[in-house]
């Protein structure tokens, strides 16, 4: 993450911690991960919260490609700063710190509600959710986003991004999962 | 048909009385073990038994025997009923008489209400409500009220879309709505009286509890005990839904409503703003005290009595103090909302272990002269009788296993812990016992006047708890706790118990396989029931512990069971099948029942007006009493 973008998540988190009037603010450990999104082309920033979530009506085009990757695809280091991200953003509350649910839904498995490509589960994040998940949209700048679902996509549930229609259409539940298969009592991404 | 495995309790040997004694408890103990043990050689005479402890209660409102109008049937919260058309003699001729599926899979916590002829029911989230007419048969549905619970706030309960059951008050049903809102409807229309927001959903403050009347008014609290949330207990009209007072669990004296004539009984609780000044600077504001358990009530002195939950955050590494009032219990006026006492279980409380759990208000003979106590079973492992007009604990005994504590230390009211047993950040800390659920949750016991005892559905559960450092998001969790939870020595999940409240004893213990998660009620046919995490509901001999009856259900059972006589004069049992709740920490345990939502209601026999032959109502040459014609062969 670049200087600039890593001032912007701190100084978010800060607003974010004053506006709930807590004095503790979380330390912050600095991880020298010198690549920066915006060299790999990263979408402009709220362009894919333009792919649609439902099938699309007719024979419209997205804005974005739906199959867009990553832009982090093959970076250890995004994943790994993700990881740092889910946990001091209070991700792992709800997620739980392995990722495998809790009062959210299960993010190892390959059960999707709202899509598991790269794309889709950036979507989710910069939106939120109807059930509970905050849209990071406005708290997160773009790199953050793009780094949580890096991590994400390491637990190995998620699907690849050229494979929009076939998780739509349900052709990847056997695909090989992080978890266990889809187990009961998740709550639906 | 009873269960093999489940033959009887085991009564506790000497192994419980060194135990019980080794926590230094003042009170005779070899007393209450000897009028078991009298029981024990007397039960073959034909005369009644004594009660083996002598409690007894206030069973006002003192409502009709067969009728049941609020979640725990009294003010008291005994869930005591005075039925005994079922009883010991016949209770194995219990058979399902009719069921009522409310369509929803989240977890099913609450009771049935029955209010004359007619029966209520309300479902976790969205919330719907609905009145079946028992003179009918197959109890058709009168009405259904949905209050369109906003979808946001399943992801802002930590624990399930639950809802524990409600109130009745005025010729209205009051409840609580995911939420945060608290809603009244007509009993005869199911038409909304009143709606009242109480917070904002988004911040993560959700309403899960019981709504509780008394006369004109209604008490309502909230959760969020994880989401660092401030937590409160509020009174509003019941005619209107305006809210009349709001009291605090954390905070400044005016937010907390601590007056001059607060009085707590240890020194240590007393003090100038103790809400703040027991919390790193600010950090109150998030501290949670959040109140989702039950309330009760005292005539006699116009208090009610409440816990508090857990501080927040859950790591207590970043809350050094105190944190009153957390995890705590609270009696306040009635009218005022004014505090009159406090006490708190669990002080900087560092494994989740609340103060929520109910308040059941006992009277008992107690060093020759009657105390009037409240008997709380506490998620931290202990279960208290307290003097409910000082505070003071008389007795304070284990219940369950556990081990992050010595003992309470009777002379200063504050628990002695283990140091080995304080968690730190960042490091693994192995089987504590019990786990952030605690020894028992929210599921309410019942008490019985005829033998004197406490009935529990509770846990034997430990954890491996790993805390890290978070910092507040408002509607985030607020939380830090990575845990695994696993049954404790024994293997079995959860377990069944007789509790002495005078002398603090457990008498015989049902070990359950899963987790024992239901609340329970008490029969003047002396009968206790409860259900299981695995879906089977038992009737038990209230004196001997004897499983005489058990039946299989669709899921799990954490509802409260009930008891009420319907308009053809019999009594019938119902309770709700529906796992879910905190009962998920064991989901991947082999066995463990899917989701549901069924209300089964069960009499002797299965007989009820809408059973057996002759209850097809048809005109005279209907379809149905031609169906082989009128159907043309589709069946």
């Amino acid at each position: 993450m670049d200087g600039i973008a890593r001032t912007a998540v701190v100084a978010v988190v800060a607003a974010v911690i004053a506006a709930g009037g807590t004095a503790w603010v979380m330390g912050t450990s600095h991880q020298d991960h010198a690549a920066s999104a915006t060299g790999r082309g990263l979408p402009e920033e709220g362009a894919p919260a333009r792919v649609p979530v439902g099938e699309l009506a007719g024979a419209a085009e997205a804005t974005l490609p739906d199959n867009v990757p990553n832009p982090f695809e093959g970076d250890a280091g995004a994943a790994e700063e993700g990881h740092r991200l889910y946990d001091r953003m209070n991700c792992a509350g709800c997620h739980g710190y392995k990722a495998k649910g809790g009062m959210g839904p299960d993010l190892t498995d390959n059960h999707w509600r709202y899509g598991g490509t790269p794309v889709q589960i950036y979507k989710s994040i910069y939106e939120g959710r109807p059930k509970g998940m905050p849209a990071w949209g406005r708290a997160l700048p773009s790199d953050s986003i793009w780094q949580l679902t890096s991590y994400i996509e390491s637990l190995g549930g998620s699907f690849p991004a050229g494979s929009y229609h076939a998780g739509m259409q349900g052709d990847l539940g056997d695909q090989k999962g992080g978890a266990q298969g889809a187990g009961k009592g998740k709550t639906s991404k | 048909m009873p269960s093999d495995e489940h033959a009887g309790a085991k009564p506790l040997g000497r192994k419980g009385l060194l135990i019980a004694a080794a926590l230094g408890s003042a009170f005779p103990i070899a007393a209450g073990y000897a009028a078991y043990s009298a029981y024990q050689t007397s039960q073959t005479q034909a005369a009644q038994p004594q009660s083996l402890t002598g409690a007894t209660a206030n069973f006002a409102p003192n409502d009709p025997p067969g009728e049941w109008r609020s979640q725990a049937r009294d003010y008291a919260n005994t869930r005591y009923s005075p039925l005994n058309q079922v009883n010991r003699a016949n209770v194995a001729r219990l058979k399902v008489a009719w069921t009522f599926s409310d369509g929803t899979t989240y977890g099913h916590e609450g009771a049935p209400l029955v209010i004359g002829d007619t029966m209520y029911v309300v479902s976790p989230y969205p919330n719907v409500a609905y009145a079946l007419d028992l003179t009918k048969p197959g109890a058709p549905i009168k009405w259904s009220y949905d209050p369109k619970t906003s979808p946001t706030a399943i992801g802002k309960a930590c624990c399930d879309a639950v809802l524990r059951g409600w109130a009745y008050a005025n010729g209205k049903l009051i409840y609580n709505t995911l939420d945060a809102h608290t809603v009244a409807v007509d009993a005869q229309t199911g038409k909304e009286a009143w709606r009242t927001k109480m917070a904002n959903v988004e911040n993560g403050i959700t309403m899960t509890m019981a709504a509780f009347a008394v006369g004109d008014k209604v008490f309502v609290g909230n959760s969020g005990g994880e989401m660092g949330v401030s937590g409160w207990l509020a009174a509003l009209d019941t005619n209107t839904g305006k809210e009349l007072w709001r009291a605090y669990g954390i905070g400044p004296d005016n937010m907390t409503k601590i007056g001059s004539d607060f009085a707590p009984f240890y020194p240590w609780m007393r003090g100038r703003d103790m809400g703040v000044a027991t919390w790193p600077a600010g950090m109150w504001k998030t501290g949670a005290a959040a109140a989702w358990g039950f309330v009760s009530y005292d005539p006699a002195t116009n208090l009610v009595y409440y816990g508090t939950s857990n501080p927040g955050p859950r790591v207590p590494a970043q809350r050094p103090g105190d944190n009153l009032f957390t995890s705590s219990v609270f009696a306040r006026d009635a009218n005022t909302g004014m505090a009159k006492w406090a006490y708190q279980y669990t002080p900087h409380d560092q494994w989740d272990y609340d103060g929520v759990n109910e308040h059941m208000l006992l009277n008992i003979p107690w060093q020759g002269q009657r105390r009037d106590v409240l008997v709380h079973l506490d998620r931290n492992g202990f279960a208290y009788t307290i003097d409910r007009h000082t505070g003071q604990v008389l007795v304070a005994g284990q219940y369950g296993y556990q081990n992050w504590s010595s003992g309470i230390d009777l002379r200063t009211g504050r628990p002695v812990v283990k140091p080995e047993m304080q968690p730190k950040i960042g490091q693994k800390l192995e089987r504590v016992c019990p786990p952030d659920i605690g020894t028992k949750d929210w599921q309410p016991p019942a008490f019985s006047p005829r033998t004197g005892l406490v009935y529990a559905a509770i846990f034997n559960i430990c954890m491996d708890l790993t805390d890290h450092a978070v910092s507040y998001i408002p509607g985030t969790p607020y939380d830090g706790m990575e845990m695994k939870r696993y049954p404790a020595s024994g293997g079995n999940w959860g377990a069944f118990i007789a509790w002495d409240p005078v002398h603090g004893r457990k008498l015989w213990e049902i070990p359950e396989k899963f987790m024992a998660m239901s609340g329970v009620v008490t029969t003047a046919g002396d009968l206790v029931f409860y259900g299981t995490v695995d879906g089977w509901f038992r009737a038990v001999d209230a004196w001997s512990g004897k499983v005489l009856w058990s039946q299989k259900l669709s899921s799990g059972v954490i509802g409260q069971p009930m008891t009420y006589t319907g308009p053809d004069g019999r009594q019938y049992v119902a309770v709700f099948a529906g796992v879910g709740g905190a009962a998920m920490v064991s989901k991947d345990e082999p066995g463990f029942p899917p989701r549901g939502g069924t209300l089964y209601v069960f009499s002797i026999d299965g007989q009820s007006p809408s059973s057996g032959g002759g209850m097809l109502v048809t005109s005279p040459g209907g379809a149905a009493s031609l169906s082989d014609e009128t159907q043309q062969g589709r069946h």
